[in-house]
């Protein structure tokens, strides 16, 4: 891999000229949280902590028509828009690595695909809030799933990982204002920067074991008291990087003289989700359902892929408005104290 | 052969019939595929008599007349489908019980000579009800969506969830979990989670539901700081009778 370094007042400056190759969106500042927009670069918060839905809006977005049907014929509609995505730190590169999984291996999805061919990764590097645990899943440094990855460690000059050709090709764009010359000092800098970074963490969750507790938790009534408080919303799922469960629909769209496919973000946490033919519902209760979910978030994948789909962004901490979360579930269920309202009152 | 369509208004305030003209350009294509025997509000057309295959039917069931005609309508239509909160969950009128009070208050000491009123219910109170399009008024899109699916012959197929998933695809900020009285999770989504959008909590317009948690919600609320009453008054706005505060 190519490490290269770019002057930390040109990352604009490059960034604009990157409109060349394709739309670029960054982090910008939304109310008190942030949001992947369409902006000029000079607008990007480099600052910024999770935005409140992941980078996945970019390749399933939450309703889309998949095609039409018209005078005997279909036709399907496809993204062909070539973006440039910047500011991803670890933890959704992560998630994005488990959704190219899922959408790209076994059952390939065109849709998908068509949209993460066209999508440039740009990766910048961060320093964990109150509410992140990527330390916890091990998903707080990456080494693949990017095309270019910016350090921004202490003096003049982001440290740039150069992760796959189409990033070579990004950083041509504008060579002049890249500098191959790494010194000893820019790598210690680097070393001590992530000493830095993961010191930062406030978390105290240990993952450890955790696919093994999960399973033997089954039964255990602790899920009733979650599935008293737990609404249904589905924020967690729509906010959850990892999260990838949609619903296909078919309109007639008569005064277009057409019938559509749309493909829109479900969720296991509603209850039609397990509903079959029939009227039989395999989740009835909102405590069945849950286990899903944090089979899925802490084990499940495990069994499939060898890791679970949890890479600690702290999503799900800051959507669910009764605090069922990753860190609350994975301690109640090993015993340790939680403050939810669900876990009050237990002591 | 052109399937046979109604349009009807019991006691509301016509904002789903309104709603649904609003679809200018699209519901001229409606008339172009459908034969419209009734509409209360666009046409003088008005044959009783044949037999439908969709009825839509607006307001709550708030007089002897509007029952009578709910009847008749049920009788001669292969679909009926309720149209907005009244038709659905009884309107706002049906929130408090005291019906014979606010009657009186309202209306005085009088005799009612046209019709005689009754206490305000949904449409499903008396008759089946097929299909239902949710909303204080209704949403325009969902209107479409079903009547395409009805003009299919097959059932409409609109959210089912709460309002909440909708305001995540919008990636707005969660007024609940800033404090505000958010009715977002127990409420039916499908309008675009709209309030929310522009910043306004969600106050149920869209009726409960399915699988409300009032009671997680309500103590949820409760430990933010708000008073029982305040939560009681706001979740039976749009409560109908199917939900329960306690
Ligand atoms: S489960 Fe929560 S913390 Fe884990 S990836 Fe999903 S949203 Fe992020
Ligand atoms: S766990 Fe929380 S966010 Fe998820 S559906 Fe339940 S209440 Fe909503
Ligand atoms: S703002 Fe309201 S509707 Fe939106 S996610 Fe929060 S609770 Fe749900
Ligand atoms: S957000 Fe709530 S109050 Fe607003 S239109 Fe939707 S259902 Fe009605």
């Amino acid at each position: 891999m190519r490490v290269i370094k770019l002057d930390k007042t040109k990352l604009v400056e490059y960034l604009r000229s990157l409109e060349e190759w394709g739309e670029v969106w960054g982090p910008v500042r939304k109310g008190e949280k942030f949001v992947f927009a369409k902006k000029d670069p000079s607008e990007f918060d480099l600052t910024a902590r999770r935005t409140i839905l992941p980078p996945k809006k970019f390749f399933v977005p939450p309703r889309f028509t998949m095609f039409s049907y018209r005078d005997g014929r279909w036709e399907e509609e496809f993204d062909e828009s070539r973006r440039i995505i910047f500011g991803l730190h670890p933890c959704d590169i992560f998630g994005i690595l488990i959704l190219d999984r899922l959408f790209m291996e076994h059952y390939p999805d065109p849709y998908y695909i068509k949209r993460r061919k066209n999508t440039a990764i740009l990766g910048f590097s961060c320093l964990p809030d109150e509410k992140c645990f990527c330390i916890a899943t091990n998903t707080h440094s990456v080494e693949e799933g990017f095309d270019l990855f910016f350090s921004d460690v202490e003096g003049e000059f982001y440290l740039v990982w150069v992760g796959s050709s189409l990033g070579d090709d990004l950083t041509r764009i504008r060579e002049d204002l890249f500098d191959e010359d790494v010194t000893e000092e820019d790598i210690e800098r680097y070393i001590e920067w992530r000493r830095k970074r993961d010191k930062m963490f406030k978390t105290d969750l240990d993952l450890t074991g955790m696919p093994e507790i999960v399973e033997i938790s089954y039964k255990r009534p602790i899920w009733e008291k979650i599935g008293e408080a737990c609404l249904s919303c589905g924020s967690c799922s729509m906010v959850c990087p990892t999260c990838n469960c949609y619903n296909v629909v078919d309109e007639n769209v008569f005064y277009e003289e057409r019938i559509k496919r749309d493909r829109h973000w479900d969720s296991c946490m509603f209850k039609e989700y397990s509903l079959v033919a029939g009227g039989h519902n395999f989740r009835e209760k909102r405590s069945d359902r849950l286990k899903l979910f944090y089979t899925h978030k802490l084990t499940g994948f495990m069994s499939q892929f060898g890791k679970p789909a949890c890479v600690g962004c702290g999503r799900c901490v800051d959507a669910c408005p009764v605090g069922i979360n990753v860190p609350n579930v994975a301690k109640a269920l090993k015993g340790e104290k939680v403050d939810a309202i669900w876990a009050r009152g237990e002591e | 052969m052109k399937p046979k369509v109604g349009f009807y208004e019991l006691t509301g305030c016509a904002g789903d019939m309104l709603n649904m003209l609003n679809c200018e350009d699209q519901l001229l294509s409606l008339f172009d595929v459908v034969e419209v025997k009734s509409f209360a509000m666009a046409s003088s057309a008005h044959d009783e008599d044949t037999e439908l295959d969709i009825a839509f039917v607006e307001g709550s069931v708030s007089t002897e007349e509007n029952l009578h005609l709910l009847k008749r309508v049920r009788e001669k239509s292969k679909i009926l489908v309720a149209v907005g909160h009244c038709a659905i969950f009884g309107g706002v009128q049906i929130s408090e019980n005291n019906w014979e009070e606010r009657l009186k208050k309202v209306y005085g000491d009088v005799n009612f000579i046209h019709t005689r009123p009754i206490p305000h219910e949904p449409l499903g109170m008396f008759v089946r009800v097929d299909a239902v399009i949710p909303g204080c008024p209704i949403n325009k899109h969902q209107f479409l969506s079903a009547a395409g699916k009805l003009l299919l012959g097959t059932m409409p197929e609109l959210y089912s969830f709460a309002v909440c998933a909708e305001c995540k695809w919008k990636e707005n900020e969660c007024l609940l979990m800033k404090g505000k009285i958010c009715l977002g999770p127990i409420t039916r989504g499908g309008c675009g989670a709209i309030c929310p959008t522009h910043n306004i909590p969600c106050i149920g317009c869209f009726g409960p539901v399915e699988e409300e948690n009032v009671s997680s919600e309500y103590k949820l609320l409760l430990e933010k700081g708000y008073s029982p009453e305040e939560l009681r008054n706001r979740m039976k706005i749009f409560g109908g009778k199917v939900r329960e505060v306690k």
